[in-house]
């Protein structure tokens, strides 16, 4: 079961990997949306785990949060600025803490369940 | 429980089709990264390369402006010398010019284009250096529309004055301190026959490129025009001496 997103995940991109390449101006866009898809994904398992995901947030959100991303870089083009820096820093920072987060969640879920295990069958 | 489930396996779904949309743009991003070096990089080279695109396109405007006014000049002073019974002088300094390159000229000629050779390294397990047109290969076909008479000559549009030389570094060849890329092109104003026979001579300067298999192509024309240099020559060194007997 949790194989099915990792297999996706390689079907994608040894589809697209046999493709011809796109021109080299869209490699900045494309690094940014991945970091932005990246984000959601995790922010996503995040709100998972603390029992408050709502599907239409999160496929919603991961569409978003990579238009805005890439929309952003783009108009930071345009005026001259390195707008794709803050983006970046943005969504690693953000990276960070959901992982963090996740790890935090894990760990007290694994504990519980041993405590509970250790006091017995119900 | 029977829903949490059902959510459970709703949400892999939903998760599932998302890592499709992430692997497909990583696969773009990694091959795009595999194809030309880094996207940081490449932000880089693009910024550098509109910068000196631009930069250029303001030197040729330049470059057409003085020529343009240096016209206009000779115009004026052929005006001005009419008037003041100065014809004699005026046509010695036009001609100084034209002999400077500081004037475009026409007249009949020929033109010449060479480019590297069709034929591969690999063909035949020799070094590439033998198909490529070199700074040396130039400059003996220069020489030898010189002393076949010459009057004008440019390559790739740039004259060839007397302190015009050319150069090479790494793989890309300078005249005038200007990079020029294959295929080269020589604009020749004199006499054709003189210049056609020069250049065909057995053994010549064109029949080794002819028998490698460089693309040759010599004709001759009834009009070409030569432009003017760019950068007239200043004197930094030299004076002129112009006391009556020099040793």
């Amino acid at each position: 079961m949790i194989a099915l997103p990792i297999i996706a995940l390689l079907v994608g991109f040894f589809a697209v990997y046999w493709l011809p390449a796109l021109p080299s101006v869209w490699a900045g866009y494309i690094a940014i949306c991945i970091l932005a898809g990246a984000d959601a994904l995790i922010g996503g398992l995040r709100a998972r785990l603390e029992k408050r995901f709502d599907e239409a947030v999160f496929v919603t959100g991961f569409f978003a949060n990579m238009l805005i991303a890439a929309l952003l870089c783009y108009v930071g083009d345009k005026l001259d600025v390195d707008l794709y820096l803050a983006v970046t820093v943005a969504l690693g920072i953000r990276i960070f803490t959901n992982l963090g987060r996740i790890r935090a969640l894990l760990v007290t879920a694994q504990r519980r369940r041993r405590s509970s295990g250790a006091a017995g069958p119900e | 429980m029977g829903e949490s489930v059902q959510s459970g396996r709703h949400w892999l779904l939903v998760l599932t089709g998302l890592c499709l949309v992430l692997g497909a743009l990583l696969g773009l991003q990694v091959k795009a990264r595999v194809a030309r070096g880094d996207t940081q990089m490449a932000r880089r080279t693009n910024a550098l390369v509109a910068m000196v695109s631009e930069a250029r396109t303001q030197i040729e405007n330049q470059r057409k402006e003085i020529a343009d006014l240096r016209i206009q000049l000779s115009k004026y002073e052929e005006e001005a010398a009419a008037g003041h019974g100065l014809v004699k002088l005026s046509e010695e300094l036009q001609n100084s010019r034209a002999a400077l390159g500081l004037l475009p000229m026409r007249g009949p000629g020929i033109e010449l284009t060479l480019d590297d050779s069709a034929m591969k390294a690999d063909d035949n397990g020799g070094s590439s250096d033998l198909f490529v047109i070199h700074d040396f290969d130039l400059i003996g076909i220069i020489n030898e529309l010189w002393a076949a008479g010459a009057e004008a000559i440019s390559l790739n549009g740039q004259r060839l004055v007397t302190g015009s030389a050319i150069t090479c570094s790494g793989r890309l060849i300078q005249v005038n301190k200007v990079t020029i890329p294959p295929p080269f092109t020589f604009q020749v104003i004199g006499n054709q026959d003189n210049l056609m026979s020069a250049l065909n001579i057995r053994d010549g300067a064109l029949d080794r490129l002819r028998r490698l298999e460089f693309v040759v192509k010599l004709t001759p024309k009834d009009e070409v025009t030569v432009p003017a240099i760019a950068i007239a020559p200043k004197f930094r060194y030299a004076r002129p001496v112009l006391e009556e007997s020099v040793p």
